[in-house]
């Protein structure tokens, strides 16, 4: 499917460049978005920093992550993959949840952006049968309606953040081949090779295209985040050999080769092969990684990659910014934790023993 | 320095009773070695009988290749349920079962190589570093039932009896290197039967437990997902029985129940019927029971792969079948996890 390239440069008229999170009001209080499964039945939930829930909206399938637009207060809800369902809302509930269906030969792989003037909604995708990743474009003052679609350079695209410039994606290509017929089986493990891609989110152009070493071709570039140096930090799963324990925390600054940081060999071996996601504290100096296998929480130094630590977390995998030195996780067991990272000491703010959190938290405001 | 160890030995006993007898153990003693070097034989048989094809090609000794195929399909089914440690490691089981396949790879490329008498493909060195769907069990299906195949009868078939040959020395150096990855000096099958704190790649019998849970699992998962639900469809108009594994030698339901058999023996060697606790030793005559019946159905099909998807008969001992297959998967991990003491977190399944 062509893009409509006139219609697309029209929507980009008003386009702003500043980063979507400098445009909240500074003393709004923060809202977190997570997606919960509670006795078989899943929902989006809003919540405040307490873990006291505002609102949520119930789904029909499990919810994974968001795209946020800061500036408009509204977000969009993503199934998990292979779904083929998300949800538009405003996060502040003044308007009625908008419901959004994937493409014919499309599923959601449960992330996405909007751009920073919040016209457009561009979500990962798999255009399954041809066995490619595309990232949707969705015009939003259309009511979401679908105008076409970026090719996302590599197999397997699943989180996707917006470049502090505005106008660069950065697509963390899983290299992970699915098809929906066949339940999530991995298709290409002999042959995968994960990448980090650049595109241009006016033309749709891939701009940079990194990837790890060769041996490393089975090491999974799943989520992404954006430090506060404008660099991008990348959290891996591993789907090669138990044993071969790579790094599974990376970082990449445009035009160079990416870094990867192991961390202590037992912190390594605690995370059991699986990150599963990257976040930054408020200041964005710090990246904290989750294993909700290894039900740890590790730090690292945006400036250095230096580790700063660890927090245990059983099942935890949800992080987002809190304050400087500090993060918000939840777990599939129900805990809603505030982290502070520098005492490595973690205060639990809600229990709910039967809600599973699923494996983001995202912060708006 | 006697005192200490004998002290050494008061302390350890139990430890180093669990270790000798544990799953990990049982397992590698009484199903890996044995399942896999009834594989190695059986390949061996093939790789003999195909190389008797091509000095000599006649129709006879075409029947007697495909026959050995047969033998060779069912010893790898059992042994598939082992998708871990040296199965794993160098691709192998993608290599020896390039599977699923929903774009057809296999069969172009397959076909390729023939068109072409790409001799780098009739040499097992050269094929062994070619792609995974040129090498394994269903490139030489293919290459022994597909069409063409009847030229193997006769010397217009040379080029394509070399391939097959190929395939299957190689089908049976894979399978004897699997087999060596469970020798009991390599460290693999140290950790496995022996697992310790302070070594890779199992830190605890619980570890140990883990991975054969997900073993079972994942072979439950991938024989309903990957080879039995893309030919049955949701309608019978919708089935398609060609894009099941192995239809060319109608073999699709002997692979499957020995995949079946395959989980059957890996419960039986765990020793779990013994070793988890009598309030939930249910969990394992629930498994049992889905998994028989789960073959049961299977074997009462009796219409070829390609013609069983569409018939409504057959499509009710499929749907059975699976319904056993989804059940047996639960059980495993939900009932026999916990009955292990093994969790399995909200946000454990990787991919997310």
């Amino acid at each position: 499917m062509e893009i409509d390239r006139r219609r697309l440069m029209a929507l980009f008229g008003g386009l702003l460049v500043a980063p979507a999170n400098v445009l909240a009001a500074p003393d709004s209080e923060p809202l977190f978005l997570a997606a919960r499964t509670e006795a078989g039945r899943h929902a989006i939930a809003v919540f405040d920093s307490r873990g006291s829930e505002l609102f949520s909206i119930p789904v029909d399938a499990r919810g994974h992550s968001f795209a946020i637009d800061a500036r408009n207060r509204m977000a969009v809800a993503f199934d998990r993959a292979p779904g083929t369902h998300a949800v538009l809302f405003d996060v502040d509930n003044r308007k009625d949840p908008l419901p959004l269906v994937a493409a014919p030969g499309r599923h959601f792989f449960g992330h996405g952006i909007f751009s920073s003037d919040g016209k457009l909604l561009l979500a990962s995708e798999n255009d399954y049968d041809e066995g490619r990743g595309v990232l949707g474009v969705y015009d939003v003052a259309a009511g979401c309606r679908r105008i076409g679609e970026f090719a996302s350079g590599g197999v397997g695209p699943h989180d996707v953040v917006l470049m502090p410039d505005g106008r660069t994606l950065c697509v963390a290509n899983g290299g992970i081949l699915t098809h929906p017929d066949y339940d999530g089986i991995k298709l290409n493990l002999d042959e995968m090779t994960p990448s980090l891609t650049y595109v241009d989110l006016h033309s749709g152009e891939l701009v940079e295209e990194v990837r790890l070493a060769p041996e490393l071709h089975r090491l999974s570039i799943r989520h992404l985040v954006v430090d506060a140096y404008g660099v991008v930090w990348f959290g891996c799963q591993y789907e090669g050999e138990a044993a071969d324990r790579p790094p599974l925390v990376g970082r990449h600054r445009r035009g160079e080769e990416p870094v990867l940081f192991a961390g202590p060999a037992e912190t390594l071996r605690a995370l059991d092969n699986y990150v599963g996601s990257v976040a930054v504290d408020l200041s964005g100096e710090i990246v904290a990684t989750s294993s909700p296998l290894g039900g740890l929480i590790t730090y690292w130094d945006a400036a250095t990659g230096r580790n700063l630590g660890q927090t245990s977390l059983a099942d935890g995998c949800g992080i987002a910014p809190l304050q400087d030195g500090g993060i918000l996780a939840t777990s599939g067991r129900g805990t809603i934790a505030a982290v502070d990272i520098a005492r490595s000491r973690l205060r639990s703010v809600a229990e709910q023993p039967a809600v599973g959190w699923d494996n983001h938290l995202r912060r708006i405001g | 320095m006697k005192r200490v160890i004998i002290l050494m030995f008061l302390l350890l006993p139990g430890f180093a009773a669990q270790a000798a007898d544990g799953a990990g153990t049982r397992i590698a003693d009484q199903f890996a070695r044995p399942a896999l070097k009834a594989l190695v034989d059986a390949a061996e048989r093939n790789s003999i009988v195909v190389d008797a094809l091509c000095v000599e090609p006649g129709a006879e000794r075409l029947e007697a290749a495909r026959k050995t195929f047969g033998t060779l399909v069912t010893d790898f089914g059992r042994a598939s349920v082992l998708r871990f440690g040296p199965s794993a490691a160098e691709s192998r089981i993608e290599r020896l079962f390039f599977w699923p396949d929903p774009r057809g790879i296999a069969l172009r490329q397959v076909q390729g190589v023939l068109a072409k008498a790409d001799d780098t493909a009739a040499r097992q060195e050269t094929l062994a570093e070619k792609s995974a769907a040129l090498q394994g069990i269903p490139a030489l299906e293919f290459v022994l039932f597909g069409s063409g195949s009847e030229q193997l009868a006769s010397s217009d078939g040379a080029f394509r009896c070399a391939y097959a040959a190929a395939i299957s020395r190689n089908i049976g150096l894979i399978a004897a290197e699997t087999l060596n990855g469970w020798s009991a000096d390599t460290a693999f099958a140290r950790s496995f039967t022996a697992p310790s704190a302070d070594a890779e790649i199992y830190r605890s019998p619980r570890e140990v437990d883990g991975e054969i849970v997900k073993a079972m699992s994942t072979a439950l998962q991938f024989l309903g997902a990957a080879e039995l639900r893309p030919p049955l469809g949701e309608t019978p108009e919708k089935a398609n029985g060609r894009r099941a594994p192995l239809w060319r030698s109608d073999l699709t339901f002997a692979l499957a129940r020995a995949r079946v058999g395959g989980v059957q023996a890996l419960l039986d060697a765990s020793g779990y019927a013994e070793t988890v606790p009598s309030d939930q030793a249910y969990a394992i005559d629930s498994l049992r029971f889905e998994l028989n019946t789960a073959s049961t159905q299977l074997g009462e099909i009796g219409l070829p792969a390609e013609a069983a998807f569409a018939d409504e008969a057959a499509r009710g001992h499929l749907a059975v079948a699976l319904l056993a297959l989804d059940h047996a998967r639960d059980i495993v991990s939900e009932d026999l996890s916990a009955a292990l003491g093994l969790t399995m977190g909200f946000n454990a399944l990787d991919g997310d």
